[in-house]
């Protein structure tokens, strides 16, 4: 029932059932306020404590929030042409899909600069809000910092390393290139994946693997030891760290991603979201900040002389670390390819 | 809902109340929705229930045919795959399993609370009644804390030392029904309930006083009147079950996804809103069926209360 309601209502938003509020929208365009979205929760609070206030401060801007970030609603929105979302924050992979349907702006880079970013994390519509990466996150009680995983093929050794392991349970989670990476093939000759290669290795350990969905999920996985060792985002790992749970991230072989900033196409205050984009990618201060409190990265390497000594341990854009990359996700890639392999991963999973 | 009151039930034999139309004979508007005097302040409901309702159902199933492409691509795709068959029986193997459950359990809660001293008997609708309140999801993520490996449960039995290894009570089927169970129970203890203290007891008091023993007569004449109650609180739960997606993503395994959650990820991950509305739409018209085919065998419109 319940189902049937959320697809109901996004499927009646998609064609128009409410035709009052395209006008609100547009006679608050003199307004000067942007919204952005995020995914929520604590995280979302800190974005926009670092990156997003001290900007609407100095300009005078009244700032608007909503979470979680919805695929769905970015294209309902859109689509039925009252667009009340500004910049949300987007997985890569749907940056392009929503790029290639017109569900999102295409950036003006006279007005946002991005000379201080590296450009594969720049594209048409989008521009980078943060690094992370997925790494080898385990327990220390379970497998003690020296005697843990290193590599993704001692991952994947359950003889060697007895316990459940676990992932994403979205194709874009970084399982396939950790299973690829697993059974020998090298970081250059990463993409595009071997679907079915990694699916072969994937079956090996198949009965010792646990799907999380959210990032609370994961940590709470790996810190009571149920799932000792988990492919995990860094930034979470490294909170849980802090808070006194027996959790460590290694860093060995980790898959650097990111996450994208769009604009809904048709969003009234655009101009002013493309100038917020322009102040954050080149605020290394601000970065910083963000960076300080989430252990998340900054995507403007300037930022890095302003991060915390023992929080740049922790980043994935530490010197240290970077020599530690064994790949970064291609999103291109995934943009093309997630709808099969999602397909495919369910039946995997299924059966 | 619809199937209860639309074409699915047979037409009934006994003579129509004054103001419906009988079946065969040609009836206005009017005297279809009993529109005399004082019905005609339905209007209002019956206008909103066609907005929020009716018509997203019907966008719904129009663009199961019309997205991507016009035609039954969508519904070919679900029936081409062994894999969304599987779902669907998965969904509707879960839903009975659930329903029988909760009847196991909920049937003997409820004939308690009927029993019970006034003070047990809110201590008892209080246990019902405040799970009732509280957020699926948080209750949901309450089991996960209990059931898993190092969960509550499991730990407890290791350290008494009746188990040597975790029990595997999520990530499986079993997760699965204890969640849905939890959740669900109250839809059916409540309506019970109050179909149970409707009950003259001096009935059964009466069979005794005939000469049935107390077991006789509870299944005799007790568990008859309370027919309407459970048919009432079975389909409650049963209609909700199939539709349940958080439960069963935190509680099941990847062989455990019903349909909800694969609706959720066709409409919000993966983009694909014609399918997804397919997806629904065969959701809707198994149950439909589903309950056209209960209904040859029980008469729900009676047991519900709809034709009294």
């Amino acid at each position: 029932m319940t189902t049937a309601v959320v697809a109901l209502s996004m499927l009646a938003t998609a064609c128009g059932a409410s035709p009052d509020s395209s006008e609100e929208a547009a006679s608050s365009s003199e307004a000067s306020e942007l919204t952005v979205v995020m995914w929520g929760g604590e995280d979302q609070q800190v974005t926009v404590d670092a990156l997003v206030m001290p900007w609407a401060e100095e300009r005078g801007v009244e700032i608007r929030q909503d979470s979680p970030s919805d695929y769905a609603k970015i294209r309902a929105q859109v689509e039925s042409d009252r667009v009340t979302w500004g910049a949300v924050e987007v997985e890569p992979n749907f940056a392009v899909t929503a790029c290639e349907n017109g569900w999102a702006t295409p950036l003006d880079f006279d007005v946002i600069d991005v000379s201080a970013i590296d450009p594969q994390f720049v594209n048409d519509c989008a521009v980078p809000i943060l690094e992370y990466a997925f790494t080898i996150a385990y327990n220390t009680d379970k497998y003690p910092t020296g005697q843990h995983p290193t590599s993704w093929a001692e991952f994947f050794d359950t003889e060697a390393f007895p316990g459940k392991r676990g992932f994403w349970r979205y194709a874009t989670g970084a399982m396939f290139e950790a299973a690829l990476l697993a059974d020998g093939v090298a970081p250059d000759d990463l993409y595009p994946l071997d679907i079915d290669r990694a699916f072969a290795k994937l079956d090996t350990i198949k009965d010792d693997i646990v799907f999380y969905d959210t990032g609370q999920e994961q940590v709470q996985l790996v810190s009571s030891g149920e799932v000792p060792l988990i492919q995990a985002w860094n930034g979470r790992i490294f909170e849980a760290a802090q808070a006194g749970q027996p959790v460590a991230n290694e860093w060995n072989e980790h898959l650097l991603s990111y996450d994208h900033v769009i604009i809904p196409n048709g969003y009234p205050h655009t101009d002013l979201a493309q100038e917020w984009m322009n102040w954050f990618l080149n605020s290394p201060e601000a970065q910083a900040d963000y960076a300080n409190a989430s252990a998340y990265a900054p995507v403007n390497d300037a930022a890095m002389e302003f991060v915390e000594p023992h929080v740049g341990d922790e980043l994935p854009t530490s010197a240290a670390n970077a020599a530690k990359r064994a790949a970064v996700m291609d999103y291109s890639y995934w943009a093309e390819h997630y709808d099969p392999v999602s397909e495919r991963m369910n039946e995997w999973m299924a059966g | 809902m619809t199937a209860l009151t639309g074409s699915a039930a047979a037409p009934p034999e006994a003579p129509q109340p004054v103001g419906h139309a009988r079946p065969g004979t040609r009836a206005s508007w009017r005297e279809r929705l009993a529109l005399d005097g004082w019905g005609g302040l339905t209007l209002p409901l019956i206008a909103y229930l066609l907005v929020v309702f009716v018509v997203p159902l019907a966008i719904i199933f129009s663009r199961s045919f019309t997205d991507p492409t016009l035609g039954l691509d969508n519904y070919r795709a679900f029936f081409g795959s062994p894999v969304y068959l599987n779902v669907l029986v998965n969904t509707f193997v879960t839903a009975l399993l659930v329903t029988g459950v909760t009847l196991l359990i909920g049937y003997p809660y409820a004939y308690l609370m009927t029993l019970a001293s006034p003070f047990w008997r809110s201590v008892l609708l209080v246990v019902v009644l405040v799970p009732f309140w509280t957020s699926l999801l948080v209750r949901s993520f309450a089991l996960v804390l209990l059931l898993g490996n190092t969960g509550v449960i499991n730990q407890t039995l290791l350290a008494l030392g009746v188990i040597d290894e975790p029990l595997a009570l999520m990530r499986n089927f079993v997760g699965v029904t204890i969640g849905m169970v939890q959740v669900l129970l109250p839809f059916l203890v409540l309506p019970l309930y109050a179909s149970m203290r409707a009950i003259d007891l001096r009935l059964v008091q009466a069979a005794e006083g005939l000469g049935a023993r107390p077991a006789y007569a509870f299944w005799r004449i007790f568990v008859p009147l309370t027919i309407p109650g459970v048919a009432a609180g079975l389909l409650l739960v049963f209609i909700q079950s199939l539709g349940f997606y958080i439960t069963p993503a935190l509680l099941g395994g990847p062989g455990n996804i019903m349909l909800g959650e694969l609706i959720v990820q066709q409409v919000s991950a993966v983009l694909r809103w014609g399918f997804a509305a397919a997806l629904a739409a065969i959701l809707l018209v198994t149950t439909m069926l589903l309950l056209a085919t209960v209904n040859r065998f029980v008469d729900l419109r009676r047991h519900l209360g709809v034709d009294r």
